[in-house]
């Protein structure tokens, strides 16, 4: 074989090699996606609505206007652009109260999102890390409680707590926690059969460490993404509670109780009955929209292939 | 595949105590006290006030009145209803067609057009046929069924007077519930009596189709969805660039190679719906003034019936427990690999 | 005249912005008959090339040549029915891995008839018995009973037999086989080899054999085209390239055998690593690795040149070729 002479290279090298970081790599992803880029303004929008309703409402949501009773919306004959969606049968405000109402939803899907992610986190784990034990016994009973639909198991658990905005939240978090055990369990699962959590092991690393710093990081996306979707079906849930009379009580200005009261009108005052189930929907669409992009964004699986 | 089915039905067994413990845990943290509200709540005499309890039982101890009720069950008595007296199985089986029916066509609605809309969606991948198909099958998703329904009755039987506003059949006609399918009955009524019945089989159809809508909206969302993403999953595979590498047809392809292996997936979705057709049954129910369960159920827990929630609740998850082992036993035989293995 | 003749084959994916070629001018032609070698390391693009002519990629990537002729036949130009007529019936592949390459909710029988019903349309009993006597010929024991075994209870062997029944079944004029031998156990190897030669030599019919097998190739190929980073780097004829490589990289990949350091005590291997998407010199491709590297090589890119049967695309090739304008 020719010896070969060996010429400086190192020049070729500098300044090529530019990976993008995670971070950008996944703002790229969840940018390009533009109903993920959509959804996350509308929520923007939502949440300064809620936050910022009682200066910003045009009406305090309570007050009933006797002379303005079921109004229809500014561009129709016979509304008025003081009232711009409309007045609902008390003569109040329906724009206001959306606003409000956005408050409730947002705040009570939110935390009860909140509520079952932690239990919901530590029993996953528990399961994952004790499969024959602990695991056994709690796939079961997720098991026993997915049995039931949600919505008839958040109306037995509302019927044993009595209506109200906290008991709501309980019930919803109950109902969802089965949801996030298993999640969390199945991917802790999967992480536990790699080759670091092995690696981890054999430098000792006790069970604590491991559960919280070593599996449940690598969890995170999965998590995150159920997350967000629970609280697209936790509002879901707190409407259709509403809509029953069991959730939040007339006359506050949840979204489903204004629908539950809305259905005598559906053949004279259609905008009583279409906006808040209208806002219901956006709302609950942009959480899924967003949802959607946050799982495209962190599976790379889905990264497009070179 | 023979000790795959006994191991599913193994599990059965503690899962059905679970339930049992669960319904009757529930049912007894419901404040309020059953034989007060029984008895009206006014000025009770205290004998006639024992006398309920212990006919009732509600005088032992928790874990007796459990075992009570264990027994019961086994022996098929599932308790009478507080306020009808009639018995809980009994109002359940009368009660129960109404909401099969109205499941039935509803999850017929959304698997064939969930499967067209998911199969397309794959074919066309990244068009705009895609987007549209699955940016529908999202609204479905992230929509309150019970507002849908109040839309499509405002659009379609106040506006527009094509589909009536609610229940089964219109009261004009005479059908007798023999099956409790209105769609057999009303047949049966059409013979019996042609001149007066006649148009009653169409009117059942006309009284079906929006529930069957509303209540089919978000599995056939689901499907799609699910059908859409195992077909595009599939379409990666190896077998199936190998398929185009004999030269087959595109549509061959599809329907006979990719398809095929597709709908693995798709059936354990289309099975567990029936989770979701409950669940929302008792919106439906609630807004068509459909005779069912899910308004039965709705019903009871507002008038605190016990005996019919608990037992009511108990037969739903059991149910659905049975579907959901019948869709796993399909998905075994459909999937080669199960159905082969010892 | 060739029966295979493609000219600048590139391959594009991902973004506008933001493209990669992972198939990058290449020029290959195949006699009838001939055994055709591609080498390269993973990412080369020698398996992306060949699905790319086929038609196999799916509109996942962009695909242009200035020829691709097939028997005189130009395959860009074909219509899709027109391509399908010739996929699986005169030009036929078998993949890497048998296991995932067969359909695993029809039988094996199913799936080497159905090649015969769409290409040859023999009636249900014909397609049987060619069926058995495929499964003959590719040494598969008791065909008959195997005709109704679903693929999953196969072995890897077996399972890459059926898949070169499926693809013999028409009586191709070329076979590209992508790395048929991989995915098997060592022993299973020599045996698929010998099958596949032995049906080339039977038949008449072109090989065109994928590989990171070096001494595979240098055993049983006529001709070779080695390739680095979807690019061709050398092509001739095995004895010249293998005993005298022209190309930095070829010479790099035959040191790296283990038989080659006999003596020595590490394994010879280039330093760095293959460019990705995100690390592409601006000029030669292997510069920042070759240990010939010279200031031109990292300023410019070379072009793929002809010395008659032999193609190197290199600056400073290591031996001096005749310039022979082809």
């Amino acid at each position: 074989m020719n010896q070969l002479s060996v010429a400086d290279t190192s020049a070729a090298t500098a300044g090529v090699i530019t990976y993008p970081s995670p971070l950008r790599e996944f703002i790229d992803s969840f940018s390009n996606n533009r109903g993920a880029v959509a959804g996350f303004c509308f929520l923007v929008i939502m949440v300064l609505a809620a936050a910022l309703a009682p200066w910003l409402a045009p009406y305090d949501p309570l007050m009933q206007f006797r002379d303005h009773m079921l109004q229809p919306p500014a561009w129709q004959q016979g509304g008025s652009a003081a009232y711009l969606l409309g007045t609902d049968e008390a003569g109040r405000d329906i724009l206001s109260r959306l606003m409000h109402g956005a408050r409730l939803s947002l705040v009570i899907g939110f935390s009860a999102v909140i509520i079952t992610l932690v239990p919901g986190i530590l029993l996953g784990l528990l399961a994952a890390f004790f499969p024959n034990t602990a695991g056994r016994v709690l796939m079961r009973m997720a098991d026993i409680m997915m049995s039931l639909p949600s919505v008839l198991l958040a109306i037995a658990i509302m019927a044993v707590l009595g209506p109200g905005i906290t008991n709501a939240m309980i019930a919803i978090a109950v109902v969802g926690l089965p949801g996030y055990m298993r999640i969390v369990r199945a991917s802790a699962m999967s992480e536990l059969s790699k080759d670091y959590v092995m690696a981890s092991r054999v430098t000792g690393a006790g069970v604590l460490r491991l559960m919280f710093f070593t599996v449940l990081p690598n969890c995170m996306a999965p998590l995150i993404v159920q997350a967000t979707l629970g609280f697209s079906s936790a509002i879901l849930d707190i409407a259709a509670l509403g809509f029953l009379g069991l959730g939040v009580q007339p006359p506050a200005p949840e979204w489903g109780t204004m629908l539950a009261t809305a259905r005598d009108y559906i053949t004279s005052a259609w905008w009583v009955v279409t906006f808040p189930g209208l806002t219901i929907l956006l709302t609950v669409l942009a959480i899924n929209l967003v949802g959607d992009g946050l799982r495209d964004a962190l599976d790379p699986k889905l990264k497009r292939a070179a | 595949m023979f000790s795959f089915i006994l191991r599913r039905l193994a599990i059965l067994i503690p899962t059905f105590f679970g339930i049992t413990v669960l319904t009757f845990l529930l049912i007894h943290m419901i404040p309020g006290d059953p034989v007060m509200t029984m008895l009206g709540e006014r000025n009770v005499d205290p004998e006639m006030y024992k006398s309920i309890m212990a006919r009732l039982g509600l005088d032992q101890p928790l874990h007796i009145q459990y075992l009570n009720y264990l027994g019961g069950l086994l022996q098929g008595d599932f308790g009478k209803s507080f306020s009808s007296q009639s018995s809980v199985w009994g109002e359940f089986a009368a009660l129960f067609p109404a909401t099969l029916e109205l499941g039935i066509c509803a999850l017929l609605f959304g698997t064939v057009f969930g499967i067209l809309l998911g199969v397309l969606a794959a074919i066309k991948r990244g068009t705009f046929l895609d987007h549209g198909v699955m940016g529908l099958s999202l609204t479905g998703y992230s929509m309150p069924i019970f507002w849908w329904g109040l839309m499509l009755i405002m659009l379609f039987s106040s506006y527009l007077g094509w589909t009536p506003v609610s229940g089964r059949i219109s009261l004009t006609y005479d059908v007798q519930p023999y099956t409790g399918f209105m769609l057999i009955d009303s047949v049966i009524a059409q013979i019996q009596d042609p001149e007066y019945n006649s148009g009653a089989f169409l009117d059942a159809v006309m009284h079906l189709i929006l529930p069957s809508v509303v209540l089919g909206t978000i599995p056939l969302a689901v499907i799609s969805r699910m059908t859409r993403s195992s077909m595009l999953e599939v379409m990666g595979e190896d077998y199936v660039r190998t398929a185009r590498a004999k030269g087959l047809s595109p549509r061959r392809v599809i329907f006979v190679h990719t398809l095929r292996n597709a709908m693995i997936s798709v059936v354990t979705v289309i099975g567990l719906q029936i989770s979701t057709l409950i669940g929302g049954a008792v919106l439906t129910e609630t807004i068509f003034s459909w005779p069912g369960i899910g308004k039965w159920l709705v019903d009871a827990i507002f008038r605190r019936d016990y005996p019919v929630v608990q037992n009511g609740l108990l037969i739903v998850a059991v149910l659905i427990i049975l579907v959901n082992l019948v869709v796993d036993i399909v998905y075994g035989v459909v999937n080669p690999r199960i159905r082969h293995a010892k | 005249m060739s029966l295979l003749n493609i000219r600048n084959l590139c391959v594009r994916f991902g973004t506008k912005d933001k493209p990669f070629l992972a198939v990058d001018g290449v020029d290959l032609t195949v006699d009838q008959g001939e055994l055709l070698g591609i080498v390269g390391e993973s990412g080369s693009g020698k398996s992306v090339s060949m699905m790319a002519m086929m038609g196999l990629l799916d509109g996942q990537g962009t695909v242009t040549a200035d020829q691709m002729l097939f028997d005189g036949q130009e395959l860009s130009a074909l219509t899709a029915r027109q391509k399908r007529k010739i996929i699986g019936k005169d030009i036929a592949m078998i993949f890497q891995d048998p296991m995932t390459a067969l359909n695993p909710s029809y039988t094996v029988g199913f799936q080497i008839e159905e090649v015969l019903k769409v290409h040859i349309g023999l009636d249900r009993k014909a397609r049987r018995q060619r069926a058995i006597e495929l499964m003959r010929e590719v040494e598969i024991p008791d065909p008959e009973r195997r005709l109704s075994a679903y693929p999953h209870q196969l072995s890897g062997g077996m399972s890459q037999r059926v898949a070169i029944a499926m693809a013999i079944a028409c009586e191709p004029r070329l076979l590209i086989a992508d790395e048929p031998t991989t995915a098997l156990d060592v022993t299973i190897q020599a045996q698929i080899m010998d099958l596949l030669l032995r049906l080339q030599k039977e038949r008449g019919m072109a090989l065109l054999m994928i590989t990171h097998d070096l001494a595979v190739v240098s055993e049983v190929a006529q001709r070779v085209v080695v390739m680095y980073a979807g690019q061709v780097a050398e092509m001739g004829a095995v004895r010249d390239v293998f005993f005298e490589p022209a190309h930095p990289y070829t010479q790099a990949l035959i040191a790296s055998i283990p038989e080659s350091c006999r003596g020595s005590r590490r394994l010879s291997t280039l330093p760095g690593m293959v460019p990705g998407q995100y690390d592409r010199p601006s000029g030669c491709l292997l510069s920042p690795r070759c240990p010939i590297a010279q200031e031109r090589c990292v300023r410019e890119r070379p072009e793929l040149i002809s010395y008659g049967d032999r193609a190197v695309r290199c600056h400073t090739p290591l031996i001096p070729l005749q310039e022979v304008k082809s």
